[in-house]
């Protein structure tokens, strides 16, 4: 996701990613309801850990609180919704809303170094379902709420009138897709670069006359838009929301996932959110252990052992060329 | 006036506890300059070993247990019982889970953040984060979700309290805190007083150099893993026996007693003790004088510690580092 599309990877690359555009857009013909409304849910979490991935691979910062912006993000959507704003115009500002709300979090890490930022977002997401009983018009309170997507109709030439979950899919995936162009050549401008350059030392950055506030409060507050994005995405699909869904082991798998997924490479993203669908998945169907989390934490263990760069970094190590890919450290 | 000496002594007592699991935070922080997010967990297997040593097994009536209420079946009572004297009194079961944790954090240094050494503090943290999912993971695995009972040390009747100033002080605040004074005199002294206290200080500062100048790094990093993790089943131990024992309930802890450790300055065990004090007296004064709803009394602190982070990025007593660009 940082390096100039300029290397003999990035025909191989062009052509893989419009491999997966292509079997993304077929999709919906090849599977049916449930399974496609399951990948639209992994499409939205790719976004969740994008937002992570990219906040931890470019800063350097650690945030166990992006589970809170997922859920201020679909919270912001159902009351967006009851206002009888439109669809697209509801995504868009609950998106705002997570953004600025990451921005103001991330202020107190402008003063300190280290990992104080995963102290302060570990409090926020501990926080943030009793916080959200209590705003119960808000949130429902303790029962929940349900989410009123009205008028949120396909177009009429896509001629999907019957087939709401194919249209919910088609905007996902549009949403996403997006995102990821936008992170894309954000991180090849000269913001990404700045950003880049504070995180590999700070210092020498402000002295070159970057605004180190100004590219970690701004990082963060893509970052965390993003898992609103997610959130608001999340509150069309499935239009029940509960506060205590956002909690903080929310927050650490979705911390986990993007590290393990690896860090610095929006496959990795892919990949992080596959693990964070998978690895329930799989302990629910192998019946394994009550709650995924201890699976989830000796996953990273694992990872930051043996792989440095998260499983996408084990992948490249297979391939002819070592890629000069970001270490993890 | 009776009413604030009575929250005053409320939030001491929460104090306390922030403040041992803060001195423990401080105190491997001196050895090992990380923050250790897995801390409360490690404790609470501690936790749960002791209630293992003290519960009987399925089948002893439960007026041999000594107490009524609602009990679930511990897991691994039945295997504890074959033990001579099972089941064992408060206090040596207490013993049992500090040492039990002290062991798996040295056998955690040794496992994972021994290989670790080399790596940045980024991925340091990062093991500390799996380890807290991990055993979060493991303990509720062994031992279930359900919440359990557990028995208190210091006398714990409605009745047991001494009127202070019109407010009641209870024993169970006293206890806690001296058993905080003994520690902070016990830290005090090995950190100060003893040649392994001047070997963290090596250590840090730089680690190669202390080992070449004959400190046994390995050694010193597993004393001051036991020491922290052997506070953090304290600690479990005493919030366990004012609240309940649950997988979890260490998360919301650790972070305030973390805020606690911030607002003292993180490498001074004195800041320690006063961030203690001062998280466990916003949390019961705050909601008390102010609309601000009880049961979100987890908030005051954290707003306390990020308003002085802003002013004060080393908190109260900590020693501002010097970075060399």
């Amino acid at each position: 996701m940082s390096r100039p599309p300029q290397s003999q990877n990035s025909r191989a690359r062009l052509a893989a990613t419009a491999a997966a555009l292509g079997a993304a857009v077929l999709l919906p013909v090849i599977v049916n309801r449930g399974l496609l409304e399951d990948f639209s849910r992994v499409f939205v979490l790719i976004l969740a850990v994008l937002g992570v991935n990219l906040l931890t691979s470019t800063t350097g910062l650690i945030s166990l609180g992006h589970g809170v912006f997922v859920g201020i993000g679909a919270f912001a959507m159902a009351n967006l919704l009851d206002e009888n704003i439109p669809v697209i115009v509801a995504l868009v500002l609950a998106t705002a809303v997570a953004g600025f709300a990451g921005m103001i979090v991330s202020l107190p890490a402008l003063r300190v170094r280290g990992p104080y930022l995963a102290l302060i977002t570990l409090g926020l997401s501990v926080m943030f379902p009793p916080i959200g009983r209590r705003l119960g018009k808000i949130t429902g309170s303790a029962l929940g709420r349900s989410v009123e997507v009205d008028g949120f109709d396909p177009p009429d030439f896509l001629r999907l009138d019957e087939r709401p979950h194919i249209w919910n899919y088609v905007v996902c995936l549009t949403v996403v897709a997006a995102w990821f162009l936008l992170t894309r050549n954000l991180l090849n401008s000269r913001i990404g670069r700045a950003i880049r350059a504070t995180k590999d030392h700070e210092h020498a950055a402000a002295a070159f006359g970057i605004n180190i506030s100004m590219a970690k409060t701004g990082t963060f507050g893509i970052s965390a838009a993003m898992a609103g994005t997610a959130g608001a995405l999340q509150a069309i699909i499935d239009p029940y929301l509960n506060t205590n869904d956002y909690d903080w082991t929310l927050s650490l798998k979705l911390y986990t996932s993007a590290v393990i997924g690896g860090l610095g490479s929006l496959l990795g993203a892919v990949v992080g959110a596959v693990i964070y669908v998978g690895l329930p998945w799989l302990n629910e169907v192998l019946g394994l252990l009550d709650s995924p989390s201890l699976a989830f934490g000796l996953g990273l263990l694992v990872v930051i052992m043996v792989a440095p760069n998260g499983v996408v970094g084990l992948l490249a190590r297979f391939k002819k060329k070592p890629r000069s890919s970001q270490d993890g450290d | 006036m009776d009413l604030f000496i009575q929250r005053c002594f409320d939030g001491l007592f929460n104090g306390a506890i922030y403040a041992s699991l803060a001195l423990a935070l401080v105190m491997l922080f001196r050895a090992t300059g990380l923050l250790n997010f897995a801390l409360g967990e490690i404790g609470m297997v501690g936790g749960y070993t002791s209630l293992v040593m003290l519960t009987p097994a399925v089948g002893v009536s439960a007026a041999a247990a000594g107490g009524g209420g609602f009990r679930f079946p511990v897991a691994g009572t039945s295997f504890a019982s074959r033990l001579p004297g099972h089941p064992y009194p408060v206090l040596v079961a207490i013993a049992v889970g500090v040492l039990t944790s002290a062991l798996l954090g040295v056998l955690l240094q040794r496992l994972v953040l021994y290989r670790l050494r080399n790596r940045s503090d980024f991925v340091k943290v990062n093991a500390t984060i799996a380890l807290l999912l991990a055993l979060t993971g493991l303990v509720s695995e062994v031992w279930g979700g359900a919440a359990q009972r557990y028995p208190s040390v210091f006398p714990n009747e409605p009745t047991d309290y001494v009127n202070v100033f019109g407010g009641r002080l209870r024993y169970t605040t006293l206890g806690a805190w001296a058993v905080q004074l003994f520690l902070l005199l016990l830290l005090g002294v090995l950190i100060n007083r003893t040649k392994t206290g001047l070997a963290f200080r090596a250590i840090t500062s730089n680690a190669e150099a202390a080992s070449l100048m004959g400190i046994r790094v390995q050694r010193t990093l597993a004393i001051g893993w036991a020491v922290s993790c052997g506070i953090g089943a304290l600690a479990v131990s005493l919030v366990a026996a004012s609240t309940i024992l649950r997988p979890g309930m260490m998360v919301t802890v650790l972070i305030l007693a973390f805020a606690a450790a911030t607002i003292g300055g993180l490498d001074s065990p004195k800041g320690a003790v006063v961030g203690g004090v001062i998280v466990g007296l916003t949390q019961s004064l705050v909601p008390g004088y102010t609309p601000f709803p009880s049961e979100l009394a987890v908030v005051p602190p954290f707003l306390v510690m990020t308003i002085l982070l802003m002013f004060r990025p080393t908190g109260l007593f900590g020693t501002s580092r010097v970075v060399r660009v």
